[in-house]
């Protein structure tokens, strides 16, 4: 959770110049800023050690919308879920499927807002098909560290004008600068979707039939191997587009089975509850003392790389999601101090990425939530950094382990 | 065009510069000779020529770094240059600094298929990433025109666009990793070489994407591989009116269709391709949209039939569709062949790439229709509909006195006419040399101060490629001594170019 060193009343900002005056004074004051939407995700990232505190839920407005032209721009403190019913009314959607983590922060999840889902660019299962946060975000408005209020990218689908700081201020988890609006690319919704639940055979032949699937274009928006709430460990396939198209590709997928028995099939709702379940973690069950770790990795590593963590006990339960990609993961270690090393350690070994999603502030400030960078990449970004916050007041240490 | 002002006391060390370059890349890829460095006075924009001091092509990561360590140490300025392809002047040379040019950093390292990622050098052609996968049914997304020879490094530098970008997204969306050389020589990797391996740390892999080669020399790249697409079919839509044709590009998008490509020719660009491809356009044609749908069979047929309901309700005259791959090659080809088809017509002409929201498409072209009247120039339309990136081709003359600065003023309006409608300078060429100066049309000073303070967390005594993109110098040293609150005081005394 974020700690203010001082109890100050947060502040709410209203406008860009509310949030332009408020770093102003914190400047000129010598304060430090702990910036939050409206902090359903404080626990991911470091702690911020901060003396005063900005929640930018009040700047929740809705510029433009503009379907046929795919973008929607909105003030950075809209939630989510607001932001998702709009698009939902015109049949369109966030083709990167923002994660709440509700359950995994204990957080209420509804209030989960925009700027939280840009500055911290999670994505969720959709990511095989679709793309990234940071490929749907097309201009920014921000303030830096001095309160100059600064906008950069635009609203068309295709900009090479100047440096992309909307890519760079996306997954800066506010370090850069606040956000005060975002305008997002969005698409229209699948027509049709299916789910195939297929029973999980061994790591390594399941990584197989993810491969094998994904070699061809079949537009399947999510696949992911999990432990259902009855215990069974099984293969989920998403596969989206029209109704004929998913059809065929349907019978395609199934042609791909061969030999594995006992598959059914969930459409729409149910499968977008399967599909919320996997983007939520729910799956995962952690229980409240127990880390969480998100892991990127090449697919083909990832059957290894679990069986080597299993047996050293750095893995107690885990889902595995962009088709063998990513591994989501609960750790139990009587020592988490001994388990957190060595599970990165082994992450490093194959260039994997091991970021620590959920885990008690003190050991989240000691290793670093993030994965460890080189020294010269950390010296860029500090550089970075300084060019947008020269004084460091933007959520200090959020996404630095200070020494 | 103004650039920075050439350092003679470097121009007059050309030899002993080279002599330790050899030291670095061998004797043969220093190029010193004036005959030799001629080739390399200009990229794809001629209009901008300025003789390379020397031209260096290094054959490795290492040589890279070596050469950039022994121009950082002695202050030489670096412009970096794949295939020289920039419509913009981003690999225009400077008199007083090296051209460091990617050709022979040319090999495809790896193909990790079951991963679906290739890392590539960054001198291999665009093209050729497709071909070595190819075999695996495994393509590279991103398509610029200019594949065949624009290379994968000046794609990243320029985050290239393509004709299939509506659907695919453009070269940034497609980058997993970079290999990147500073201005000092330090060798940085970002990302890494599968989905998500640049997460959790700052992404100076997207804004390295676009930043036309001021950054960092990139050494090696990642990219995405996907499928290649079962079938793809193309539907040819003419209309009655210009309007008509832009409402329809709305329309598809807006009963949830995203096509492949979607592209636009307007009555001027089919009748010089009619020429070449002796094939008649309907008289009543002023318009004509070209729509690609592809995927698995079921689904593209699928979608044929929706957007052509669509189109015929929108008042399309006449509708075509591809049913072979030879016939879908064919309806491609008026739309391959319209820039030399306009070439044909007019001794020279000028082409911008200004990008607006879609509905704003009429609006624009009826500027444009203004602004060749005001200039007496003639233009051609032919473009990206579905992504709203317009490419004007205005004709003129350049052995007529005044005429290339006509055509330079009417491109120019145009670009100020799409800022004007909440669009951008630069849907894929870039700014380089050509749009440096219409930069504050766009922007603020101080958004424009935010971006130049990134150039001096990257390389702060601006030795690389400077000159492009912005119409001041960063002048990083003296930005960290200014504490002026509010930013209206910073920049009122800086010099433009
Ligand atoms: C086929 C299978 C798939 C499983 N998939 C998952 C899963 O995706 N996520 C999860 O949290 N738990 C999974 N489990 C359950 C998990 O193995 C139990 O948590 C574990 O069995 C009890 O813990 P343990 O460390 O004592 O067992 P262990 O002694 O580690 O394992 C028991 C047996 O299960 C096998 N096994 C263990 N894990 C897997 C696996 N992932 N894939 C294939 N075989 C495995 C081992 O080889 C061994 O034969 C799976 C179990 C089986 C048998
Ligand atoms: C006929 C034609 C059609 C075209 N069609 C398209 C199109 O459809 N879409 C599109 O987007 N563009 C198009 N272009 C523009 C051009 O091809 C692209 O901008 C392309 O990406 C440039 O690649 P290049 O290798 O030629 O780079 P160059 O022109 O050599 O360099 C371009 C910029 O990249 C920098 N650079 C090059 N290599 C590196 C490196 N390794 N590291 C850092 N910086 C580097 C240079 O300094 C320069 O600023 C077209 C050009 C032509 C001539």
């Amino acid at each position: 959770m974020t700690q203010i060193q001082q109890t100050q009343a947060r502040e709410h900002p209203s406008s860009t110049q509310d949030v332009a005056d408020i770093i102003m004074d914190a400047a000129s004051a010598g304060h430090s800023l702990a910036i939050t939407g409206n902090g359903t995700r404080c626990g991911f990232g470091n702690p911020v050690t901060a003396s005063r505190a900005m929640a930018l839920g009040g700047l929740d407005s809705v510029d433009f919308y503009d379907p046929e032209d795919l973008v929607i721009r909105v003030g950075a403190g809209l939630t989510l879920d607001a932001l998702e019913a709009m698009l939902a009314a015109k049949g369109q959607y966030l083709p990167f499927e923002p994660p709440r983590y509700t359950g995994l922060y204990g957080t209420d999840g509804a209030r989960s807002t925009v700027g939280g889902a840009v500055a911290t660019a999670l994505s969720g299962p959709r990511r095989i098909l679709n793309g990234a946060v940071r490929d749907f975000v097309l201009g920014v408005e921000g303030v830096n560290g001095q309160g100059d209020i600064f906008k950069a990218g635009g609203r068309t689908m295709k900009n090479v004008t100047g440096y992309d700081l909307s890519k760079l201020l996306t997954g800066s988890c506010g370090t850069l600068a606040v956000l005060t609006a975002v305008t997002l690319k969005v698409l229209p919704a699948p027509r049709a979707e299916v789910t195939l639940i297929v029973p999980a055979q061994t790591l390594e032949e399941d990584a197989a039939l993810f491969r094998t699937i994904r070699a061809l274009p079949l537009g399947v928006g999510g696949l992911a191997r999990r432990v259902s709430p009855s215990g069974q460990c099984e293969v989920l396939i998403r596969i989206e587009g029209t109704e004929p198209g998913v059809a065929g590709n349907r019978a395609v997928v199934e042609g791909l089975l061969q030999g594995r028995e006992g598959a059914r099939v969930v459409e729409r709702t149910e499968s977008a509850a399967l599909w919320q379940d996997v983007r939520e973690l729910t799956c995962l069950a952690p229980r409240a003392d127990e880390l969480v770790w998100r892991v990127n990795l090449p697919g083909t590593a990832m059957p290894a790389f679990v069986a080597e963590a299993r047996r050293a006990g750095c893995i107690s339960r885990f889902f595995v999601d962009w088709a063998g990609g990513i591994v989501f993961s609960t750790m139990r270690g009587v020592q988490p101090e001994v388990d957190v090393l060595r599970y990165r350690k082994m992450a490093e070994k194959i260039g994997a990425k091991a970021m620590l999603l959920r885990g008690p502030d003190a050991i989240r400030a000691q290793f670093g939530a993030f994965p460890p960078i080189t020294a010269g990449l950390a010296a860029l970004a500090g550089r970075t950094r300084a060019a947008f916050d020269p004084g460091g007041l933007l959520n200090p240490g959020r996404m630095t382990v200070q020494a | 065009m103004q650039m920075p002002h050439p350092s003679q006391d470097i121009i007059s060390q050309r030899e002993t510069l080279a002599a330790g370059l050899r030291q670095i890349v061998g004797s043969e890829w220093v190029i010193s000779d004036e005959v030799e460095r001629k080739p390399y006075q200009c990229d794809g924009i001629t209009a901008y020529m300025a003789m390379p001091l020397l031209v260096v092509l290094p054959a490795s990561t290492e040589e890279v770094r070596a050469v950039l360590r022994f121009c950082h140490e002695r202050g030489v300025k670096v412009v970096p240059r794949g295939s020289g392809t920039s419509l913009s002047g981003g690999a225009l040379p400077l008199e007083d600094g090296i051209l460091l040019v990617t050709s022979r950093l040319c090999s495809v390292v790896e193909v990790d298929a079951p991963n679906r990622v290739a890392r590539v050098q960054p001198g291999v052609p665009n093209i050729a990433i497709s071909e070595a996968v190819s075999h695996l049914g495994l393509c590279y997304m991103p398509d610029p025109s200019s594949q065949l020879i624009s290379t994968i490094g000046g794609n990243v530098a320029e985050n290239a666009g393509g004709v299939h970008c509506l659907k695919y997204g453009v070269t940034a969306d497609h980058i997993l990793g970079l290999q990147l050389v500073l201005m000092t020589g330090e060798l940085l990797q970002l990302g890494g070489a599968f989905l998500g391996a640049s997460e959790g740390e700052l992404d100076l892999m997207g804004v390295l994407t676009g930043s036309e080669g001021l950054l960092g020399v990139v050494t090696e790249i990642a990219v995405r591989l996907e499928p290649v697409p079962e079938v793809a079919r193309v539907i040819s839509m003419s209309f009655p009116s210009v309007e008509k044709a832009c409402e329809c590009v709305g329309a598809i998008i807006g009963v949830g269709v995203i096509p492949a490509g979607l592209e636009f020719m307007d009555r001027k660009v089919l009748d010089a391709v009619s020429v070449l491809i002796r094939e008649r356009f309907d008289d009543r044609t002023e318009a004509l949209l070209l729509c690609e749908l592809d995927g698995t069979a079921v689904e593209v047929d699928a979608l044929v039939h929706v957007v052509s309901d669509v189109a015929r309700a929108q008042g399309a005259i006449e509708l075509k569709v591809s049913t072979t791959e030879e016939e879908r090659q064919r309806i491609w080809s008026s739309r391959k062949l319209a820039f030399s088809a306009i070439g044909k017509l007019c001794p020279d002409y000028y082409c911008t790439d200004g990008t607006i929201p879609r509905n704003k498409l009429p609006e624009v072209l009826n500027t444009m229709a203004e602004l060749s009247e005001k200039y007496g120039l003639d233009y051609a339309n032919c473009f990206h509909a579905g992504d709203g990136n317009l490419h004007p081709i205005i004709m003129y003359d350049a052995a007529k006195p005044g005429d290339l600065e006509k055509a330079e003023a009417f491109g120019a309006d145009v670009l100020i006419a799409c800022v004007n409608v909440g669009g951008v300078l630069s849907g894929e060429h870039g700014i380089g040399v050509e749009k440096r100066d219409l930069m504050t049309h766009q922007f603020t000073d101080v958004d424009l101060h935010q971006q130049q303070m990134l150039k001096c967390a990257f390389d702060p005594q601006e030795l690389l490629n400077p000159g492009k993109v912005f119409p001041t110098a960063c002048r990083c040293a003296e930005f960290g001594r200014m504490h002026v609150r509010g930013g209206a005081l910073r920049f009122a005394d800086i010099p433009r170019f």
